[in-house]
């Protein structure tokens, strides 16, 4: 079922309200437990140019640009309203563009959420943020949170998480190509967690008892896995996905080791959950948290190489590179560096380049089985 | 001690000394012809500007080790370091020095090679190839002991400062301002207000010095004079002709960026306000011939103050207001010497860029109604994605609320590799054009 008539099953035969979110990151559980379906929009890629386009300049990052053309041509008129989480300068602009001067009549959502949200002001803001988020969607839509339900939405999510850690961890063992993978993960970015985790337990259940793929193990860090192109790219040349720090995948699921989900109840423990997300420049403060949590990501998969995956113009994340850089070279491990734009196709260059990368993955491999 | 002493001597004695030296030396130059003679006569003041930006930058090269250097952001709450006796270096304001003197290119390319995009805003760029070890028009900056990252202006400071946080290994506190769509709610200003104590606290403990309230509010004064000051300075321009240009802001703001909060920055700017004055009284504009004002939109294109004012002027438009330039002094009001904290809260909440778009409309609107302007530059700044972003909506609105004539100007503050000559002038010749 696509995004469209899954959206419309939810409001006709469930009477449920739908609304495009925009990225990064936000307390989802919110959404479930109010019975919300936040359905994601990722740019989305290769899109035509539409009303909106010409209303951003070129220089902004493509997810906004292409999220502006969507909405602005109506393409996005299906939900119920729409969510803006403050990820960046450019979706702050957004959230002011889109809502006052682009005829949006239905309600608008934004959740702040504190940069460097470990300080005790930080987690008072992050409680009251969150709390607002909560009362401006029952206010909206006529809900009410309901505690037991809540209860409920972070074990589903928590059991999501989970499968999702399990695919990664077990990545060799699981069937499919990349582009399979991440096409079933992805499909949380607009199903009820509830509808998703069968169909991840499915995939689960469907891994061989012994690794199927004979690839070199590769860990990606980017924003979003688009275009879904340089997945095939990779499985081509010889390589798989491993381990997964795109904003838009990894980066949102809490580490199991900080995630005492059971010490805490209701909104703390959405906060807590929160807290205990990987690593992101869009919010963490701390310049020396990200680099030793990625090569525990490298070490634990097994990861030979790192592709840093960028999408143009993304200002959070093309500041960190110099550093992620020179702290993945300064441990021997080989980076390859691609830089993308939402279009469907990959250019020749990225895919030669992702062949030469490959090249030289392959042969340190070589030689140290040699050794 | 030592060098506690000899960055006073140097403040106090040397620096001013060889300041007198350089303006006898310029003096003794032979003047070259006037590029543009369509520009007014140059501000009397420049000199005094000239020697306090100078002697900010020298004595900062004696700061570290003898005073607590801090590094800070341009909306950053600079009230609460003055008590302790803080340097404090304005990366942007040191950037657009680099711009202006057409310097800033081996910096940011220094950057580059670093592995930092081009994408990437210019000023973060050019600050960031300074602390790498790039030339610099101020000789040298002093090493910070701490860094204050304030995201009213921008999120870009946050992860820019967090460069430098990992390159000079200090502390950096960040000042998270949530950006306001429509009025801030309470929550948001207790959330800053906390922000603004921790600051104080982090900034005591680097300095070794205990925090003094009293100073603080004697602080918070001086930045309230010293910006209300700035406005008035800005609002003289109500006059026809305007008695100086938004260029000349530009390059005047420099003291209220960099000295705000002292009396040295309100005795500069009550100086300047008196031969503003003046030129009304005298009729003297900052264009020889103003036959329309203009309003312009975001930073401003440094490395081209010059050549693009005496552009424009050469036609008769007198650019001679800007949206940068008002911010620094539209939130004073709500500084509040009885509750220091809540009301640096409300004012550095409530800054331009950290509004939504009818704000911005608003204040547009208000800019060219009271300055009678006839037509707006929108300066589309690729360094500056949050100023930007909004623009072509906004030149749409602003020429329907206002009546004025708009144009939207590809360029960027810093970087020169993003300007195209022939481009921009077939854009301004046409832009002119229409007023006829």
């Amino acid at each position: 079922m696509g995004r469209i008539e899954y959206i419309q099953k939810q409001q006709k035969e469930h009477s449920r309200k739908v609304i495009g979110a925009l990225p990064v990151h936000y307390p989802k559980e919110i959404f479930t437990a109010l019975d919300v379906v936040p359905v994601e929009i990722w740019g989305p890629p290769g899109l035509k140019a539409g009303e909106g386009a010409g209303l951003i300049q070129t220089y902004i990052c493509p997810i906004v640009r292409n999220a502006m053309s969507f909405i602005g041509s109506g393409r996005a008129d299906i939900v119920d309203g729409l969510f803006f989480p403050h990820t960046c300068d450019s979706m702050q602009g957004l959230a002011t563009l889109i809502p006052d001067w682009l005829n949006w009549r239905k309600p608008v959502f934004r959740f702040q959420h504190p940069r460097g949200s470990h300080r005790p002001e930080a987690l008072n803001y992050l409680r009251d943020e969150i709390s607002l988020l909560v009362r401006s969607l029952e206010k909206a839509f006529g809900l009410s949170m309901n505690m037991a339900r809540l209860h409920e939405a972070l074990r589903l999510h928590k059991e999501a998480e989970g499968l999702i850690r399990l695919l990664f961890s077990r990545r060799l063992y699981f069937k499919g190509s990349d582009r399979e993978l991440y096409s079933l993960i992805r499909q949380g970015e607009f199903l009820r967690v509830e509808d998703h985790i069968p169909l991840l337990k499915k995939a689960a259940s469907e891994m061989a008892d012994r690794p199927v793929h004979k690839a070199i193990p590769v860990m990606i860090t980017g924003y979003v896995p688009e275009p879904m192109a340089l997945l095939d790219a990779l499985n081509a040349a010889g390589a798989m996905v491993v381990a997964d720090d795109y904003a838009g995948i990894g980066r949102r699921i809490p580490r199991p080791i900080d995630n005492r989900l059971d010490d805490a109840g209701g909104i703390d423990a959405v906060i807590r959950r929160y807290l205990s997300l990987p690593p992101c420049p869009t919010k963490t403060m701390n310049p020396q948290s990200r680099i030793p949590y990625l090569l525990s990501l490298i070490r634990e998969s097994g990861a030979r190489g790192v592709v840093i995956h960028e999408v143009k113009f993304c200002e959070p994340e093309l500041f960190e590179i110099p550093s992620l850089r020179k702290a993945f070279e300064s441990e021997g491990i080989p980076v390859l560096f691609l830089e993308t734009e939402l279009e469907t196709e990959l250019s020749s260059r990225t895919i030669t380049m992702i062949e030469a990368f490959l090249e030289v993955l392959k042969k340190n491999t070589k030689g140290e089985a040699a050794a | 001690m030592i060098r506690r002493i000899r960055y006073e001597s140097m403040r106090l004695v040397e620096g001013p000394l060889l300041l007198k030296l350089q303006s006898f030396l310029i003096k003794r130059q032979k003047k070259k012809p006037e590029k543009y003679p369509e520009l007014g006569p140059p501000l009397k003041t420049e000199e005094r500007l000239r020697k306090m930006i100078s002697l900010h930058y020298l004595t900062g090269r004696y700061a570290d080790g003898a005073v607590p250097v801090a590094w800070a952001t341009s909306g950053a709450p600079v009230e609460i370091l003055r008590p302790l006796n803080y340097h404090v270096v304005y990366p942007e304001n040191h950037a657009a020095l680099c711009g202006a003197r057409h310097m800033a290119g081996p910096l940011l390319e220094l950057a580059e090679s670093r592995g930092y995009s081009p994408d990437l805003c210019g000023y973060a760029r050019c600050d960031l190839g300074t602390a790498f070890g790039g030339r610099t028009p101020a000789g040298r900056l002093p090493r910070p002991d701490l860094l204050v990252a304030c995201t009213n202006i921008c999120q870009t400071v946050f992860f820019w400062y967090r460069e430098l946080a990992r390159h000079f290994q200090v502390p950096l506190v960040l000042i998270d301002t949530p950006f306001l769509y429509g009025e801030p709610l309470p929550h948001q200003i207790s959330y800053i207000e906390a922000q603004l104590r921790t600051l104080a606290d982090v900034a005591s403990d680097v300095a070794r010095r205990p925090y003094d309230l009293e100073s603080l509010i004697r602080a918070t004064l001086l930045g309230m004079e010293g910006s209300l000051l700035w406005r008035q300075c800005l609002e003289t321009n109500k006059a026809k002709p305007a008695p100086w240009s938004a260029f000349d802001q530009f390059v005047h703001m420099a003291v209220i960026v960099a000295l705000r909060g002292t009396e040295e920055c309100n005795s500069y700017y009550r100086e300047l306000l008196d031969e503003l004055k003046d030129r009304v009284k005298r009729g003297i504009g900052g264009i020889a011939n103003e036959r329309h004002r203009l309003l312009w939109d975001n930073l401003p294109v440094w490395f081209k103050l010059r050549s693009l004012s005496g552009r424009l002027a050469s036609k008769g438009f007198h650019l001679m207001a800007s949206t940068y330039t008002n911010a620094w002094g539209e939130t004073a009001d709500l500084l509040n010497e009885t509750d220091p904290w809540r009301g640096m809260a409300k004012a550095y909440s409530h800054i331009y860029l950290n509004r939504d778009l009818p704000n911005k409309l608003r204040v547009m609107s208000q800019l060219v109604k009271l300055y009678e302007c006839d037509g707006v530059i929108l300066h589309s700044d690729r360094s500056c994605k949050p100023y930007s972003l909004g623009q072509i909506s906004l030149s749409e609105k602003v020429a329907q609320a206002c009546g004025a004539r708009t144009m939207l100007l590809e360029a960027d503050h810093i970087d020169t590799r993003a300007w195209v000559e022939g481009a921009v002038d077939t854009r301004l010749q046409a832009f002119m054009e229409s007023f006829k």
